[in-house]
């Protein structure tokens, strides 16, 4: 691995980069679809699809993540994004003063990019991935995550491949968030439980 | 003995009272035989395993898998992110 390594350290197409722009690393693999731990698999270099999987405690900026993953060839993108709801109507009616995110942030890096690597396995048109979680304290019309898919034209999945992001983030990814209510906090749980694999 | 790394979450950490614990545990010890052993170590944990997320370095476990030497464990309840 170490020698292919070196040899994909060589090849133009390879390139892996910090965006420190919120303060917070967001990690573009450009190319890169599986990490294997040790390596790249050079399959997925011949390809040039950008990835953004992050966990960050500063604001979402739709736009530069949209710019991130928007390509030459991109004509659509299906972006998801979630926002801190202050008044919840349906079912348990209530009010929400703030949220309070956390994370296991390596784990929930790991599996944000799991996820992205099931949607290019699904989705095989999909051209660029963003997954972000923003964590902290978030009050009401606050934006907290983004799931971003683009492609070269919207009948490709596009859609349904940032559905798929967001449902899979609520599965997998270990981030939980307190609700903060005039009445009280307590946590939010959800209730999938994950199988061997995932 | 192994030596583990224990990190509590969300509303495991609000009971353990602690954001992770260092414990030596037998080299045999399961996934099952850790939560038996957390149970006792912290009663205020003990209904809570019935739900726990359990994960070996980073990855989901289940109570067959027996708990490697350094590992990082981390206890969880089911996610809520978005």
């Amino acid at each position: 691995m170490r020698q292919s390594f070196r040899l994909m350290q060589k090849l133009p197409c390879f390139r892996l980069f910090l965006v420190d722009k919120y303060n917070a690393h967001i990690a573009v693999l450009r190319g890169a679809s599986l990490w294997d731990g040790d390596g790249f698999s050079i399959e997925n270099l011949m390809t040039d699809f950008p990835t953004i999987f992050s966990i960050t405690e500063s604001e979402l900026d739709l736009d530069i993540l949209l710019a991130q993953i928007t390509l030459e060839s991109t004509g659509a993108a299906a972006i998801f994004t979630g926002m801190v709801r202050g008044e919840t109507r349906r079912g348990d009616a209530h009010d929400t003063a703030y949220l309070e995110y956390e994370a296991y942030v390596p784990m929930a890096e790991a599996k944000m990019k799991q996820v992205a690597d099931e949607i290019r396995a699904k989705w095989p048109t999909v051209e660029g991935i963003a997954i972000v979680q923003r964590v902290g304290k978030l009050y009401p019309k606050t934006p907290t995550v983004l799931i971003a898919c683009t492609a070269a034209h919207r009948d490709t999945g596009v859609f349904e491949a940032a559905r798929y992001g967001i449902d899979r983030l609520k599965e997998i990814v270990p981030i939980w968030k307190k609700e903060v209510s005039p009445s009280g906090e307590f946590w939010v749980e959800g209730d999938y439980i994950p199988k061997p694999g995932e | 003995m192994n030596h583990i790394k224990i990190l509590f979450f969300a509303t495991i950490r609000d009971r353990a009272g602690a954001k992770f614990i260092e414990l030596d545990i037998p080299e045999d010890l399961t996934i099952k035989g850790l939560k038996e052993k957390l149970s006792l170590d912290f009663p205020a944990l003990k209904e809570s395993m019935k739900s726990v997320l359990i994960t070996i370095n980073r990855e989901y476990a289940f109570d067959e898998a027996v708990v490697p030497s350094n590992a990082e464990i981390a206890l969880f309840p089911p996610v809520s992110g978005g």
